[in-house]
């Protein structure tokens, strides 16, 4: 895939306390590619994406979003915007109704006018089915419902890369099927998209390329149809003989 | 005279010994509720900010608030602090006003440090997840507070600060041993002056109930009130 590089990870390395969870990582991720993180539990994934827009703190090594080192003296907020992020457990403003979860990032930081927020939330709303859910407030959604609002809480805010961390892993069985339709999507719009996710299948069919991350390294980086079909590192074929 | 007919003619001849004492007593516990709020959040916002030396400092005065007596508190203002050349000025037009000031310090020194506990945990009980989602979209930390943790820790804080409330009211009857004439003080005089101590007991306790009763039932409204839409 040709294309201009949005991300480029150099030399990461992440400590908590004595544990090292990331170990000298390096990566370049393009501009609409779908790049999926697979891995044991513990194996460095959600920190990984977590680091990438600095809601954890890189111990060492560069983050270069579209050009900018976020690790260097900048405003980091004015790069989140950009950086749409979707969490495990939704993460949906408690004390707001859908609306206003969706409406508050773009009028308060991007100064958008409320009729036009307004409209463009109702927009999304409605390509997702979710029109009636307007008024309601998180506590009332499904877990299916929240996650599909709290990806076009990060839509709203135009971003040129969105990170899924484990977006299906807390949802019931039957709601997980929405989410990812919503994700494939995504993907067909040629929205640029890294993914953690447990789904071996979904990361097959919607990713372009996959990297398996085993004890805070990349253990194998490879197209998604070599990854499953062929894969290399003896790390990965003992995972996906445990999981496929 | 029976038990109840006591009570009666106490009440009759009396009242304004009592009644007196609430309007001192209520006074007394607003006022230090309303200074140890305000002390009690900028205590929670040194306990839970960046700067090191501010956080011991507020820890430290916490954990030796809530770790000793009031008694030893409000002695140690109103006996101690003179001899130390520390006064309250006297108001001419203001009775006492030295003596209620130390009684306000004392409580709300002491109200000051539970305050602050109880914001600081009703802070900490907001899921974490919702500070990060709000940073990941592009909040400042002030703004990310403002809009999403405030709003929701308040409704964990009210209830608690009521309790809180609750208790100053109770406790504050100790300011009587420096003499200030809150409730507990008037009913001492009442006692002095008619040997009939268990019935001016019983009007006492009743009046604190009834205060306490109607502060916590207020508070309830108010959460309910808050509550309302949500959930």
């Amino acid at each position: 895939m040709a294309g201009t590089n949005i991300i480029e990870v150099r030399n990461l390395c992440k400590n908590f306390g004595n544990l090292q969870v990331l170990n000298d990582i390096s990566a370049d991720f393009k501009e609409k590619q779908v790049v999926s993180i697979i891995g044991p539990s513990g194996g460095g994934k959600s920190t990984f994406l977590r680091c990438l827009n600095l809601l954890e703190t890189p111990t060492s090594g560069k983050i270069i979003f579209d050009g900018v080192d976020l690790c260097s003296k900048i405003d980091i907020n004015e790069q989140r915007q950009k950086i749409g992020m979707v969490f495990q457990h939704f993460n949906l403003f408690n004390n707001m109704n859908v609306m206003k979860n969706l409406t508050v990032a773009p009028m308060r930081i991007k100064g958008m006018d409320k009729e036009e927020a307004e409209e463009k939330a109702i927009g999304f709303l409605k390509r997702m089915g979710l029109e009636d859910k307007v008024d309601s407030y998180p506590s009332q959604l499904s877990g299916g419902q929240k996650q599909r609002i709290a990806i076009v809480r990060s839509l709203m805010m135009e971003p040129s890369v969105m990170l899924f961390d484990e977006p299906t892993s807390a949802l019931d069985p039957e709601m997980i099927g929405e989410v990812l339709d919503v994700i494939k999507q995504l993907a067909k719009e040629g929205m640029t998209m890294l993914i953690v996710t447990h789904e071996m299948r979904f990361a097959r069919e919607v990713s372009n390329r996959i990297l398996f991350l085993d004890g805070g390294k990349i253990d194998e980086d490879r197209p998604a149809a070599e990854f499953f079909d062929d894969p290399h590192s003896p790390r990965l074929i003992s995972f996906l003989q445990k999981v496929l | 005279m029976g038990f109840f007919e006591q009570i009666i003619v106490i009440i009759d001849r009396y009242s304004i010994y009592f009644l007196d004492g609430v309007k001192n007593t209520l006074i007394i516990a607003a006022l230090s509720v309303v200074l140890g709020a305000v002390f009690g959040t900028l205590m929670a916002i040194m306990r839970m900010c960046r700067i090191r030396p501010l956080r011991w400092i507020a820890t430290a005065y916490i954990e030796f608030v809530r770790g000793t007596p009031l008694m030893v508190q409000l002695m140690f203002i109103f006996y101690g602090l003179p001899m130390v050349g520390i006064t309250f000025p006297d108001v001419s037009w203001i009775p006492n006003f030295s003596r209620f000031m130390a009684g306000v310090v004392a409580m709300s020194i002491n109200s000051c440090a539970y305050v602050a506990e109880v914001i600081r945990s009703g802070i900490q009980a907001v899921d974490e997840g919702q500070m990060e989602a709000a940073r990941s979209i592009g909040f400042k930390y002030g703004e990310s507070m403002r809009l999403v943790i405030l709003p929701q820790a308040i409704r964990n804080i009210l209830p608690a600060l009521g309790n809180e409330f609750v208790t100053v009211i109770k406790e504050s009857s100790i300011v009587s041993v420096i003499g200030i004439s809150d409730l507990m003080y008037g009913t001492n005089g009442v006692i002095a002056l008619t040997y009939r101590s268990l019935p001016c007991l019983a009007i006492a306790a009743c009046i604190y109930f009834i205060l306490t009763f109607i502060s916590s039932r207020l508070i309830a409204l108010l959460e309910k009130r808050m509550r309302h839409g949500r959930n």
